[in-house]
């Protein structure tokens, strides 16, 4: 493909466009190990790794600097998942928003992707690269295998928990560590949906641990 | 995959890098010739997969995963561990073959490298070239004329693979058996030379001349007369008796400054023109005698 001047400077400004767009979405994990989570659905639902929270009641921050304490509503240790829950939040007229979730089943090798996190504490930041591979690796319980996107982007402690998105902004997976420390691995989106609507869809919501 | 924003050109970009590991995927296979660690190749022409002569450590029977999904069994046809190449034969044609690139590769140009080291499907990166390198003297002995540098990751099991541009069109072949801890890729129009040659003669003939030469400088009024500014040439220090050098007429003394109508001022440039097609060929060497340009012609040997 040819790409002129005027194309490399749009594409540099749509980079920015999308980040902005998901950087609304994402929240600091405060007081476990520095992760990242991703706002995944209206009423304070907050998607993350599992590794990088601890017991209790998990303090988030979003990007405008404000905390709110959260409530642990499932952990997935194989899949390396959580799911908290914010229960003071509107959205309202703040920047903050749900992240646009894009379907992680057509994902093909090659596609541009960005990841956004806190890499080695730093907040909001990006790193660019493609799906390197669509292939399956170990669970941490190491008790079976599971479908993983691997990118080229780099990701650093810090990324766990964040979100891998496509070029049009949706996210395609959660960024987390596998087993051998692998670190550019997400789990795809369609993974994290099933685990939310699982969850979500007991009618006793109760609150795990 | 979520709708695009219609006029997005980002997602273009995203589509088209998916396209050309695709279109570049067709061609990439797994080439299983050591133990525990599977390699790629590239698919390109009728039954012959050329890959890296590192990777390859059985020399029948050599498994090979097609893209599709076939698996077949290749026999090393040649290899040539100077230039870390190989060419092994599937005993049946594929159905996709490597296209090359139109011209080179640039500094700064979007690449892709492509590798397929499991059965689970197609794996690239994305980088730049980062250098197009000079001549490298490779851990065999071996020469390469220029090579390609890039900062796409080099996964395990890329070796053998291409290196492809924008569109999925071959620009080399990714190797990280030539240089210690670095990844470069072979020129995709030096990488065809050699694997022809490899082909027809199960090696890389290399050229002999039977000379020993050390770089001088020379000075700038035989510049004028060479009618180029050429700082340096070789200095034959001695002509083997009964050499193809000898017969063509070269002398100990002659300042040696062309060959085939290529300028020659290091020793490097000389062997990598001696690669290849050259030997059994008359070839003219230009040489300065006695301040004088003179032509003689050569026919090359070959290196035994």
């Amino acid at each position: 493909m040819i790409l002129g001047i005027d194309s490399s400077e749009s594409i540099a400004k749509e980079l920015t466009d999308v980040f902005q767009q998901v950087q609304r979405s994402l929240v600091v994990i405060q007081n476990g190990r520095g992760g990242a989570g991703v706002f995944w659905r209206t009423g304070g639902i907050v998607v993350t790794n599992n590794h990088v929270i601890h017991r209790g009641h998990p303090r988030i921050s979003t990007l405008d600097e404000r905390q709110y304490p959260t409530q642990i509503i499932a952990r997935a240790k194989e899949i390396d998942l959580a799911i908290l829950k914010v229960d003071s939040i509107e959205f309202g007229d703040s920047n903050l928003g749900v992240a646009s979730i894009a379907d992680s089943h057509q994902l093909r090798v090659g596609q541009i992707v960005l990841a956004i996190g806190h890499p080695w504490g730093q907040i909001g930041a990006i790193s660019a690269g493609i799906i390197s591979s669509l292939g399956c690796a170990q669970m941490r319980d190491r008790r079976g295998t599971l479908k993983v996107i691997r990118t080229d982007a780099r990701l650093a402690p810090g990324n766990s928990g964040g979100p891998l998105i496509n070029a049009s902004g949706g996210v395609i997976g959660i960024n987390t560590m596998v087993v051998g420390g692998d670190l550019g691995v997400a789990i795809p989106s369609h993974v994290v949906n099933d685990f939310v609507e699982k969850t979500l869809g007991q009618e006793n919501l109760r609150v795990a641990m | 995959m979520s709708k695009n924003n219609g006029n997005s050109l980002l997602s273009g970009l995203s589509d088209a890098m998916a396209d050309a590991v695709e279109t570049a995927g067709t061609a990439t296979v797994l080439v299983n010739a050591r133990r525990r660690f599977p390699a790629s190749g590239i698919a390109y022409d009728s039954d012959l997969i050329l890959t890296a002569s590192h990777v390859i450590e059985r020399e029948d029977d050599i498994p090979v995963l097609l893209p599709d999904g076939s698996k077949k069994s290749a026999k090393l046809i040649g290899r040539d561990p100077g230039s870390d190449l190989a060419v092994i034969r599937l005993g049946s044609s594929v159905a996709e073959l490597a296209e090359s690139a139109e011209g080179e590769a640039r500094v700064g140009q979007l690449v892709l490298a492509l590798g397929r080291p499991t059965p689970d499907g197609i794996q690239a990166s994305l980088g730049v070239v980062s250098a197009i390198g000079g001549p490298v003297y490779t851990r065999h002995g071996g020469l390469l004329e220029h090579h390609i540098r890039t900062d796409a990751i080099p996964y395990p099991g890329f070796s053998g693979g291409p290196l492809v541009d924008s569109s999925g069109r071959v620009l080399g072949m990714n190797t990280s058996g030539l240089t210690r801890g670095a990844s470069l890729a072979i020129p995709v129009g030096l990488a065809w030379k050699i694997a022809e040659s490899l082909a027809k003669h199960g090696s890389v003939r290399r050229g002999y001349l039977g000379i020993r030469s050390q770089p001088v400088e020379i000075p700038s009024s035989h510049q004028d007369t060479l009618g180029r500014q050429q700082e340096t040439g070789l200095l034959l220090v001695s002509v083997e008796k009964g050499s193809p050098a000898e017969k063509g007429g070269l002398m100990v003394g002659d300042i040696l400054t062309g060959f085939a109508g290529q300028p020659i001022s290091e020793s490097d440039e000389l062997f990598a023109r001696l690669a290849g097609e050259v030997v059994g060929q008359p070839v003219k060497v230009e040489v300065l005698r006695g301040g004088h340009l003179q032509e003689d012609t050569v026919t090359i040997g070959e290196r035994k």
